[in-house]
């Protein structure tokens, strides 16, 4: 027993020394970097729109080193970023937030992927001060704890789907409809369920399925029975990438006939591609189309960051992208108005953030939310076998008009 | 108790001096070291069922989640409408002063304790009589379920997950809720393994044993196995409950399936790490838990994306290496510092006669 405690000890002290070694502090800007920490979904349930974000910072990163960095005091700064895989996991997100703050020294934080990351994250850079703007954390109940330092440059969740509880009001005559719903019991699926119980409440709609669906999300085929039993006017569902997927693939296996569906995250699941016909007449929540008529001298309009988005990384940019790169055209403008690495400076300049970019008008509410922009609902339309996202709402920008009632399946060809 | 040696008792000594001075040495790491003592707890009681009792228990994550639950619903319950706080994924705000937060937490400790030891006599009245493999699925479903059903309660916050009650504002020290959950949990683990320590070296853990070896034998025997077993995973639960309540509070957001009833990570964990410094050992676990989480937070981030195939390896490896356990290993190795004489005529007459 002693000769092991000694050997306890041996290794307690071996790793004491390396501990102390590394833990001397790093400086948060050096060498002309900025340096910028993210905790991020590489893998897990969250991994593909973990990748879309990460995308979209890197994007964005390389677009403004190149385009002559960020100017403070008369110097050229460059971004950089510091990314942990947080594992699609609340508990893990803030340990590694924690870690950036502390050990990295990282003073400026990007936000994760998804709502829930987004609230175990919040309370770290809220208490050691350290500004957040995070482009995919849409909860509501962010903005309404008071944070100072959290700042989204996206709208909030409820707002995803209401509007397309008014649309099929409208299209029904002014007339109450029978919403049929499934969330995933997550943070943001449960706020755009929120969203929706308001819009019923207000319309005088009946809810006559409210379903939840699990985390690990590919089966809903309970909910979609009493779908075809009940016969409702509109079916929402919302589950991230695997909801919008699975939603696609058991409606079109098992013949459900519903007037409208209205989903999220159809274009992050790349939907019109990988389900082609059998996604058509989706309706679609979303923050960001690439038609939009926005523009910042960085990425150009919304099309041409399609066009240089696919250039990089071989697919169309879903809205998950176009936000996260916008958050880092937040940071560099921040900073440049502060004209300072002082936190709270930054903090400030954050603040009275008012700027266009190309994927909207970014001004931040006193909870920190974006109140400039409007979401937008697109339709997904084929011709022939190519299918495409069409936006349908708000009338300003849309290209086509909306697509009521979806035809049975009988007949769709 | 039996006598502690004298050299043991400089082992010790330095050992809780070193815990006490750690936050101060590595400031930067305190989470982690938080993280280090939850872990040690967690593996170390997993032993008691899995290690001495031969109850491979992948249940004790549903009293970590319990504990979690209890301690901030009981935190916020004590001074606000609990409801209230969760509704809508809590988008009411209302502020601990800062002895609410640590009564509240305080309570919310005990109260975390108690429950799940409870729940775990209960529970452990029902399904203890099962063996084996069945006992092992059993609990794999019992934490899954907790998991499901918790993302369903409306007033713990349901889907959207519960925000704990953020550390007092008016405490200036940014450093000061890394300090005060470290030591918190520094306490529940030596505390844990004081209690561990004691059963040790009490029948108890001899009668833990004998069920293990033969639990027909040694009911036989005339030991009441069931009460024994049962109150075996009630001392799991207690400090199980004990971690949870400390993690919830630390990480500060509860989710039912990703951060309480996490079965596939805690749960999975606590298992490897006991497995892997040797299980039916005191200091296995606590080496296990301990290598484990050094490999975990050097490696995993050097390797982006691909740490669970790490992972994966190094299970492998622990399992066709050290089937033993890193204690076992060791004990192979070196049987007389174990105290296990060897009568070198013996063997090597052995020897030759092959």
């Amino acid at each position: 027993m002693n000769k092991i405690a000694k050997l306890f000890i041996t290794f307690i002290s071996a790793i004491t020394l390396t501990l102390a070694t590394i833990s001397s502090s790093f400086a948060k800007v050096e060498d002309g970097m900025i340096v910028l920490g993210s905790a991020i979904s590489l893998t897990g349930k969250y991994s593909s729109n973990g990748v879309h974000t990460q995308n979209g910072y890197n994007l964005a990163v390389d677009r403004i080193n190149s385009m002559g960095g960020v100017k403070v005091g008369g110097k050229s700064y460059k971004f950089e970023i510091i990314y942990y895989d947080d594992e699609s996991n609340p508990k893990r997100a803030a340990q590694l937030a924690e870690r950036l703050i502390k050990q990295d020294g990282v003073h400026y934080m990007l936000g994760p992927y998804s709502s829930g990351l987004t609230k175990a994250i919040a309370p770290v850079t809220e208490k050691y001060k350290i500004p957040m703007v995070e482009a995919n954390g849409a909860s509501r109940s962010l903005f309404t704890k008071g944070y100072k330092y959290l700042f989204a440059v996206l709208s909030p969740a409820n707002q995803y789907l209401e509007v397309a509880i008014d649309l099929a009001v409208e299209k029904n005559g002014g007339k109450p409809v029978k919403i049929a719903q499934a969330f995933e019991q997550d943070a943001f699926s449960q706020d755009v369920r929120l969203g929706i119980l308001d819009a019923a409440k207000r319309t005088g709609s009946k809810i006559i399925i409210d379903d939840k669906l699990p985390k690990e999300l590919n089966d809903m085929a309970a909910t979609l029975a009493k779908v075809k039993a009940t016969k409702p006017d509109v079916l929402v569902v919302s589950g991230h990438t695997k909801g919008a997927l699975t939603a696609i693939r058991q409606i079109s296996e098992m013949k459900v006939d519903v007037p409208m569906l209205a989903m999220t995250h159809c274009d992050a699941a790349k939907l019109s591609k990988q389900h082609g016909k059998k996604s058509e007449y989706a309706l679609c929540a979303s923050q960001w189309h690439k038609n939009l008529s926005y523009k910042d001298k960085f990425f150009g309009s919304g099309k041409k960051y399609d066009k240089d988005f696919k250039k990089e990384f071989g697919y169309a940019p879903p809205y998950q992208s176009a936000e996260s790169s916008a958050a880092l055209l937040v940071f560099k403008d921040a900073f440049e108005r502060a004209n300072s690495f002082d936190r709270d400076k930054v903090r400030d300049a954050l603040k009275a953030t008012e700027m266009q970019t190309f994927y909207g008008n970014i001004k931040f509410g006193p909870g920190g939310q974006n109140v400039a922009k409007p979401m937008i609902l697109f339709q997904v339309r084929c011709k022939g076998d190519t299918c495409e996202n069409k936006v349908v709402a708000p009338t300003k920008w849309a290209s086509d008009k909306f697509f009521h009632p979806i035809p049975p399946w009988s007949e769709r060809g | 108790m039996q006598k502690v040696k004298q050299k043991d008792l400089i082992l010790y000594s330095g050992l809780i001096i070193l815990g006490l001075a750690a936050p101060y040495l590595f400031s930067a790491f305190k989470v982690q070291l938080t993280y280090l003592c939850v872990l040690i707890v967690l593996a170390m009681t997993w032993n008691l069922q899995g290690g001495e009792m031969g109850y491979n228990s992948f249940g004790n994550i549903l009293f970590y989640g319990l504990g979690m639950y209890l301690t901030a619903s009981v935190q916020v319950g004590m001074f606000f409408p609990l409801a209230e706080w969760t509704e809508s994924g809590g988008e009411k705000t209302f502020v601990h002063t800062t002895a609410q937060y640590f009564q509240g937490i305080g309570v919310g400790l005990i109260v975390s304790a108690i429950v799940p030891a409870l729940v775990a006599g209960a529970i452990g009245y029902a399904i203890l009589g099962l063996r084996g493999h069945y006992f092992a699925i059993c609990t794999l479903g019992l934490g899954i379920a907790a998991g499901e059903i918790a993302g369903g309660i409306e007033i713990i916050g349901a889907g959207q997950g519960f925000t704990t009650p953020p550390f007092p504002a008016e405490i200036v020290d940014v450093e000061a809720r890394g300090k005060f959950f470290y030591f918190l949990s520094f306490f529940v683990l030596v505390l844990a393994f004081v209690f561990v320590k004691y059963i040790y070296g009490s029948r108890f853990r001899l009668i833990l044993n004998a069920i293990r070896d033969n639990e027909d034998k040694a009911e036989a025997m005339g030991i009441q196995t069931m009460k024994y077993k049962i109150v075996g995973w009630m001392v799991s639960a207690f400090f199980c409950g004990l971690a949870g309540g400390i993690m919830g509070g630390l990480i500060g957001y509860i989710d039912s399936t990703d951060v309480a009833f996490d079965g596939r990570e805690m749960g999975v964990f606590m298992v490897l790490m006991a497995i892997l410094g040797g299980k039916g050992t005191l200091w296995g676990p606590i080496i296990g838990a301990t290598l484990f989480h050094f490999f975990k937070e050097g490696l995993w981030t050097f390797i982006l994306g691909w740490q669970y195939v790490a992972l994966g390896v190094l299970i492998v490896v622990i399992v066709i290496y050290f089937p033993e356990g890193l204690m076992g290993w060791l004990r192979e190795k070196y049987p007389e510092r174990f105290g296990e004489v060897i009568d070198e005529k013996d063997r090597k007459s052995q020897v030759e006669l092959k």
